[in-house]
């Protein structure tokens, strides 16, 4: 694992709202946290938790009616939300690359792969010699295990695993410092996904990107992941070293997404854990803790202000009353006004 | 409130406050939220609206034209090819000072010669006056009396010389035409008006046989209406049912169906409906069915292809795993959903249809010669496309309003309502 | 992969057949057995039976009717419909010989106006979604689809042969020039330089300018609202965010990838604006007195002359058939999923 104090990314209380014809959306809802160089940081949750719009956000990819209401995402000790569009243009690909979930829609149909590539290069490296790309392609290929007579097909005729692959590829290539890997696996079989897994974790190994990893396969994040983001709603509940969160994970919604995960032993008799409610309507979301409407071990204080995300043990951050102080005012009771 | 350590909430409540008029939308009425919706649809709001006031009042026109037309659109009414706003020009007689003659009445019979320049409108108030004399004598019970020959003149001077020799009993002209070259000839004198009363112009001029265009354009609606909803209705009753069983039953009847519409449908749709309307014959009935053809494979295809995607739906197969009836989940599952797409083709194929009907008319087949049509009137100016823009002009502008009106509904109702396009 | 094409090039000229064959039939039908009386229509109400036996044996109307399906199939296939009913009695192959070639000359023009026109401004109006020069581009092709091409041309007509004087109001070659003018092709651009004929050329092309534009304008409107439609599609699709993902810039993504993408559909588009185009022809030809196919059409239905008009259809049928072969075989080549 990569050293603690060397960050790669700063998010900052991030926001990102989608008007909708319902109300708006807080999609993410004061967001912060870190990326460590080199590290594999799994981000997990429901479906509209909000994780993808997060990677979106991360690349300022968010398209309209949704829109970055405010924030800081320091890259590399830049701030990303304070540049230009050509800088941003130049920033997407050459410094982050982005893998999405559909295989299938994200190679353009009618390019071949090396034309995929080759634009790449000549958009943000346009004095590259012709010879000199081909080169560089040719041998990220066939590191990636596809052979270099497949560079002349076109995307269709290609395997699932193989486009996530040409994919990944194409984020090398330019060597981008980190991937956004947006449920690159899921519509994979599971073979197939676990080949890419495993290779994710030997590139980050070989070229040393920092990768993050959304989905809501836990079981995949266990696997590949040195640390995980939990999320709720919006909002962090949990983030941690991937042992440490799995042993003991501290929020009830961590305790109960780990319950929830079916287990592969036969003679395991325990009944799945059936998380109460249901995710909560983001155009009103709760009052307080978002969650606490859910919670089993909710107190009164979680209804009515917001726990914040910080550190209680080493490297381990919880989002919630019960483990940080709870103010002085809570004392008193508050009305709130609906 | 006091929380002031807790800024992230307060931030939080900023960053999401929800705009004002989308908490609205959910407390005020339909009316209302249409109203206040145009804020989230922008221009196509507008496009609906426009082309839904238009519309509206394209169709009252429709209903009672003899509300708006200031005429007859079959009659005669005025001199023929008169521009917009000219009044007809008032002619006056000359006739020879030593003549005596007082009033046109004398010098109109069988042996008399009036004059006139070729060509020019003053031949159409000399058959004018003589029309009106003759039915004033008929009224009277002596029969068409009036006859006075006509002589055509190259010039004014040419004339007024004839009169002055003796050569003919009276001439007309306009009181400007006269100006200025009628004090030259010293034998004649300017008798008065040929007319009583001074006629104001037209709004949109008339047509080669003095008829109103306004009324005329305005009773064209009319046509344009019954032709283009009934044959879009036609279509509708075929296409639609046709559709639905076709998908629903699937087999080789579809397959047979689908190959025919597709070959109708592929076929250019006017020549279709030329050929159809050239074997059937004139008559409105006829222009109706030549044009509902032409659409029923619209219908077909569009509803076939809805209810093939919809008949695959998780909820369609619960319902039939729930024993529910095929005609219970044609009915109730599957053509609520197709709805939408049908009236916007309704809306767009409205259009076509009064396009393909005026095309019809143009082209001479269709309807009866006199029906105050648009196609009809603009294959009339065509012969006049050198002297009268009105003719083509007015016609024109009607069809293509009607036709944008129903369009423009047509593409920004499936703007809005198709999911595939709209955003959320 | 090339034996592969050429199944499908196969495979899609066979399912021509049954195409042309429905058409076929469909002529056929309209033109027998729908109600209204061609032989009574062409003689007037006083006619004696004798007579309409004469015109029903000339015609072939008295045969049963399986057996004149046969032979209309047969005319069809052999392209040899017999002679005309009136003016002149020429062969109809070679009076259709002559037209085809005026419709083709005009259509292409206004094809290539309506195609690189539309294409460009659909895209552009897609770029610009809901902006205001979205609403503009939209706003005019509603409009431009809603003046009928008659009016359109009528209008041209009085501005620019009437008013401005600048352009012949009507025909294909100035009358003069028309005498002395030699013909192989029938293509009058082509015969014009063939022959080198200069002052032909200019003509000829002058009097081009507005039956093409007035067509190609006309058929502008349905162009640039299926060219943003599918823009917009293609805009939404993955491949066009992993563009952006990878830094591609916004131009290269829309007019590059997505507009790419896009050919596919414009191009089965294309194959269907063709019979529009055709219809158009007719009223376009009509309008300009361009002696086309439509105009022959028209002209030979107010002689009633069914042989002729039965043909043309019957030919007009066949042109749409083949176009939507040549259509496929283009999309084979555009589209490589099509082609593997």
């Amino acid at each position: 694992m990569a050293n603690e104090k060397d960050v790669l990314v700063q998010i900052r209380n991030l926001y990102v709202t989608y008007g909708t014809r319902l109300g708006s959306v807080s999609a993410v809802d004061d967001v912060s946290f870190d990326i460590y160089r080199g590290e594999i940081l799994g981000l997990v949750g429901e479906s509209g938790c909000g994780k993808s719009t997060l990677g979106k956000a991360l690349m300022r990819m968010i398209k309209s009616p949704g829109e970055i209401t405010g924030g800081q995402v320091i890259f590399n000790g830049e701030d990303i939300m304070e540049y230009s569009d050509k800088q941003m243009r130049d920033f997407r690909g050459r410094r982050t690359s982005m893998i999405f979930q559909d295989p299938m829609t994200s190679l353009n149909p009618v390019q071949r792969v090396d034309e995929h590539m080759i634009e790449a290069i000549e958009v943000h490296e346009p004095k590259t010699k012709k010879a000199n790309i081909t080169d560089r392609i040719t041998s990220l290929i066939e590191r990636l295990g596809i052979q270099k007579r497949r560079l002349t097909d076109y995307p269709h005729q290609l395997s699932g695993g193989m486009r996530q692959r040409v994919m990944v590829g194409l984020g090398l290539v330019l060597n981008a410092h980190l991937i956004i890997a947006d449920e690159a696996t899921t519509s994979l079989d599971v073979i197939v996904e676990a080949n890419l897994v495993d290779q994710l974790r030997e590139i980050r190994d070989e070229f040393g990107v920092t990768i993050l990893m959304i989905t809501h396969n836990i079981a995949l994040v266990a696997e590949i992941a040195d640390r995980i983001a939990v999320m709720y709603a919006g909002r962090f509940a949990e983030i941690g070293p991937i042992n440490d969160v799995f042993e003991d994970p501290m929020h009830p919604y961590t305790q109960g997404l780990l319950r929830s995960v079916p287990s592969i032993r036969l003679d395991d008799q325990e009944e799945l854990y059936k998380m109460p409610g249901e995710p909560p309507n983001l155009t009103q979301p709760p009052s307080g803790c978002r969650f606490h409407p859910r919670c089993p071990q909710a107190i009164p204080i979680c209804a009515r202000i917001q726990p914040e995300l910080l550190e209680t043990k080493q490297g381990r951050l919880v989002n919630c009353w019960l483990f940080q102080d709870q103010p002085e005012e809570a004392a008193h009771p508050i009305m709130v006004t609906a | 409130m006091t929380e002031q350590q807790n800024s992230p909430e307060k931030k939080a409540s900023t960053a999401t406050e929800i705009p004002q008029w989308q908490l609205d939308l959910d407390q005020v009425g339909f009316v209302r939220r249409i109203f206040i919706a145009r804020k989230w649809y922008g221009g196509d709001w507008w496009f609906v609206v426009v082309s839904a006031v238009l519309l509206l009042f394209i169709i009252i026109v429709g209903i009672f034209p003899q509300w708006f037309a200031p005429y007859d659109p079959r009659a005669e009414v005025g001199p023929s090819l008169l521009a917009p706003g000219e009044p007809p020009s008032a002619y006056v007689l000359v006739i020879r000072t030593d003549s005596g003659v007082v009033e046109f009445k004398q010098i109109a019979n069988r042996d008399n010669n009036i004059g006139f320049v070729i060509g020019s409108p003053a031949s159409q108030a000399f058959r004018e006056v003589v029309g009106a004399l003759n039915a004033e004598s008929q009224a009277a019970g002596e029969g068409s009396q009036y006859q006075p020959r006509p002589q055509r003149f190259e010039s004014i001077e040419e004339g007024l010389a004839a009169l002055e020799n003796g050569e003919i009993d009276g001439y007309i002209a306009s009181p400007d035409e006269l100006a200025g070259v009628v004090e030259n000839f010293t034998g004649v004198e300017i008798l008065g008006g040929l007319r009583v009363e001074a006629d104001k112009g037209f709004v949109m001029g008339t047509n080669q046989i003095g008829q109103d265009v306004l009324s005329r354009t305005i009773w064209g609606t009319r046509i344009a209406l019954i032709v283009g909803l009934s044959s879009a209705i036609v279509a509708i009753m075929f296409g639609v049912p046709l559709g639905l069983i076709s998908a629903y039953i699937g087999g080789t009847l579809d397959r047979g169906l689908t190959l025919v519409m597709d070959s109708l449908y592929s076929f250019p749709g006017l020549i279709l409906a030329i050929s159809i309307a050239a074997v059937l014959g004139a008559g409105i009935g006829n222009v109706i069915v030549a044009i509902a053809v032409l659409y029923i494979p619209t219908y077909y295809r569009i509803v076939r292809g809805q209810v093939l995607s919809v008949k695959s739906e998780l909820y369609v197969e619960a319902a039939r795993s729930l024993g529910a009836k095929g005609s219970t989940i044609l009915v109730h599952y599957i053509f609520p959903k197709v709805i939408p797409s049908v009236v916007i083709i309704f809306s767009v194929n409205v259009a076509d249809a009064i396009l393909t009907q005026a095309a019809l008319s143009f082209l001479g087949l269709g309807l009866p010669p006199d029906t105050p049509d648009w196609g009809i009137d603009l294959a009339r100016g065509q012969d006049y496309v050198r002297r009268a823009w009105w003719l083509i002009a007015f016609p024109g502008l009607m069809v293509s309003l009607v036709t944008l009106s129903f369009s423009m509904l047509g593409e920004s109702l499936s703007e809005i309502l198709n999911p595939r396009l709209s955003e959320l | 992969m090339s034996s592969s094409l050429r199944n499908f090039l196969i495979t899609r000229a066979l399912l021509t057949i049954p195409m042309v064959l429905i058409l076929i039939t469909m002529v056929f039908f309209i033109m027998r057995i729908l109600p209204g009386d061609p032989i009574r229509s062409e003689l007037g109400p006083k006619a004696t039976e004798e007579q309409v036996e004469i015109i029903a044996e000339r015609l072939g109307l008295n045969k049963p009717l399986y057996q004149q399906y046969y032979e209309f199939l047969w005319q069809m296939i052999t392209l040899d419909f017999g002679n005309a009913l009136t003016m002149g009695e020429r062969p109809i192959k070679d009076e259709l010989a002559e037209k085809l070639p005026a419709t083709i000359e005009l259509t292409i023009p206004a094809m290539l106006f309506t195609a690189f026109f539309g294409i460009f401004a659909g895209a552009y109006a897609a770029k610009k979604r809901k902006k205001a020069q979205d609403y503009g581009i939209r706003l005019f092709s509603i409009a431009i689809y809603s003046i009928p091409i008659f009016v359109m041309g009528l209008i041209f007509q009085i501005i620019f042969s009437v008013r401005l004087n600048i352009l012949p109001i009507a025909g294909r070659l100035d009358p003069l020039l028309l005498v002395t003018f030699e013909s192989p092709t029938n293509f009058y651009i082509i015969d014009s330089i063939l022959t080198q004929n200069w002052a032909a050329l200019r003509s000829t092309i002058a009097h081009l300018i507005l039956p093409a534009l007035t067509l190609g304008l006309a058929l502008t409107g349905v162009f640039i609202r299926l060219t943003r439609v599918n823009m917009i599609e293609a805009q939404e699709s993955d491949f066009i965010t992993a563009g952006r993902a990878r830094g591609i810039p916004e131009n290269k993504l829309h007019y590059r990838h997505a507009l790419r993408n896009t050919f596919i559909p414009i191009l089965t588009l294309i194959g269907l604006q063709f019979a529009i185009l055709l219809a158009g022809a007719v009223l376009t030809e009509t309008t300009f007195s361009w002696p086309g196919m439509g105009r022959y059409l028209v002209t030979r239905i107010q002689l009633r002359d069914y042989n002729a008009v039965q043909a043309t259809i019957g030919v007009f049928a066949l042109f749409v058939a083949v176009i939507s072969v040549v259509m496929d075989v283009l999309y084979a080549f555009i589209d490589p999923r099509i082609r593997y």
